[in-house]
C-alpha cells in the first residue's frame, strides 16, 4: 500500500534560518559535553599543525544548529505521534570558529515499511548547513518514523 | 591508525567504556538549548511523566559519542569522518555505563574510503543504537 500524500511536498524549501555564529566558547563546551580531548578541536596551537590548520569543530558539531521553529510544522504526520528514528549525516567541509552558519530545510522522501510492530511511515527532512561563504558542511536527513 | 594502506577489514575501533552522568547529559542537553523544550532529557520526572524509564541521552549525544569512536580512531591523521548514520532503538539512560564499538567492514581504494559499523550498548549488551560510518582518507 502506498502512502498517500501531496507530491509537491517533496523537494519544497520550507525553511532558511538567520545564520548563528560559531562562538569558539561554544565548540568548547560542546568538546567538555562529549569529553573530547582530540587537540585539533580542542588546542589552538596544536591544531594549527594538524590537517586543518587550526581548531575546527568535531564533526558531530553540525547537529547542534537547531532548526527554526517552523519545521516541526513541516513535518508531515502519519498515525500516531511521531519519533526520531536515526539521522543519516554527511560531513561535508569542517566547521571552524566564526562561521555563520544557516540552515536550509526541505522534505526528502517519504516511504512506508511494514516489520514485526506494523506499519510504519519514514518521513524524512534534509537540512543543508552552509557558512557565510555559500561553501555546504553538512547535509543532515532526520528520519522521523510514524505508526500507522 | 595513521594511512588508508595500514588499516584491513575487521579492524576493531574502540571498544570505548564511558560512564555518561546525569550532569553531562544536562550539559549537552544545555548546549542544544533543548533545557526548556525537552524534560525528558534533564529531569527524570518530566521523563517518567513520558513512560520512560528516567532522564534519556538526546539522540544527537549518541550520535555525537559513536562519531567520536571514529574520530579518536582518527586522531590526527588526514582523514575525514564524511558520513555517519544512527538508528535509536533503545532510549540511552545516564548513570549507566556505556560501551561504545566499531569495526571496518569494507574499504574501497577507488577513494581511499573505509565503512566501520559502530554501536553503543548498556552493561547487558543490548544494543541501543547502532549506525555507520565512512572515513575518507586524504593524501
Amino acid at each position: 500500500m502506498a502512502v498517500d500524500y501531496d507530491p509537491a511536498l517533496i523537494n519544497k524549501v520550507f525553511e532558511v534560518t538567520e545564520p548563528v555564529e560559531v562562538k569558539p566558547e561554544k565548540i568548547k563546551r560542546y568538546c567538555a559535553a562529549l569529553g573530547e580531548t582530540n587537540p585539533i578541536y580542542t588546542d589552538e596551537e596544536a591544531a594549527k599543525k594538524g590537517p586543518y590548520g587550526g581548531i575546527v569543530a568535531p564533526p558531530s558539531f553540525a547537529v547542534t544548529f537547531r532548526n527554526g521553529r517552523h519545521f516541526f510544522e513541516n513535518v508531515p504526520r502519519f498515525g500516531r505521534r511521531g519519533f526520531d528514528a536515526g539521522k543519516d549525516v554527511e560531513f561535508v567541509s569542517p566547521i571552524r570558529p566564526g562561521d555563520n552558519v544557516t540552515l536550509s530545510s526541505h522534505v526528502k522522501e517519504i516511504y512506508e515499511k511494514t516489520g514485526r510492530t506494523g506499519t510504519m511511515v519514514f518521513v524524512v527532512i534534509r537540512s543543508t548547513l552552509k557558512n557565510q561563504k555559500d561553501e555546504v558542511l553538512a547535509h543532515i536527513d532526520h528520519r522521523f518514523m510514524n505508526r500507522t | 591508525m595513521s594511512s588508508f594502506e595500514e588499516i584491513n577489514i575487521g579492524d576493531t575501533l574502540g571498544p570505548l567504556e564511558l560512564f555518561v552522568s546525569k550532569d553531562q547529559c544536562r550539559a549537552y542537553a544545555k548546549i542544544m538549548g533543548m533545557g526548556d523544550i525537552a524534560g525528558r532529557f534533564t529531569d527524570d520526572e518530566a521523563a517518567k511523566k513520558e513512560g520512560l524509564p528516567g532522564m534519556i541521552l538526546p539522540g544527537n549525544m549518541s550520535l555525537g559519542l559513536l562519531s567520536k569512536l571514529v574520530t579518536d580512531w582518527i586522531g590526527s591523521s588526514n582523514a575525514w569522518l564524511t558520513r555517519m548514520s544512527t538508528t535509536y532503538r533503545v532510549p540511552v539512560q545516564p548513570d549507566h555505563t556505556i560501551t561504545i564499538h566499531g569495526f571496518v567492514t569494507n574499504k574501497n581504494p577507488a577513494d581511499s574510503t573505509a565503512e566501520i559499523d559502530v554501536w553503543m550498548e548498556n552493561e547487558e549488551a543490548e544494543r541501543l543504537v547502532t549506525g555507520t560510518a565512512t572515513v575518507e582518507f586524504r593524501k
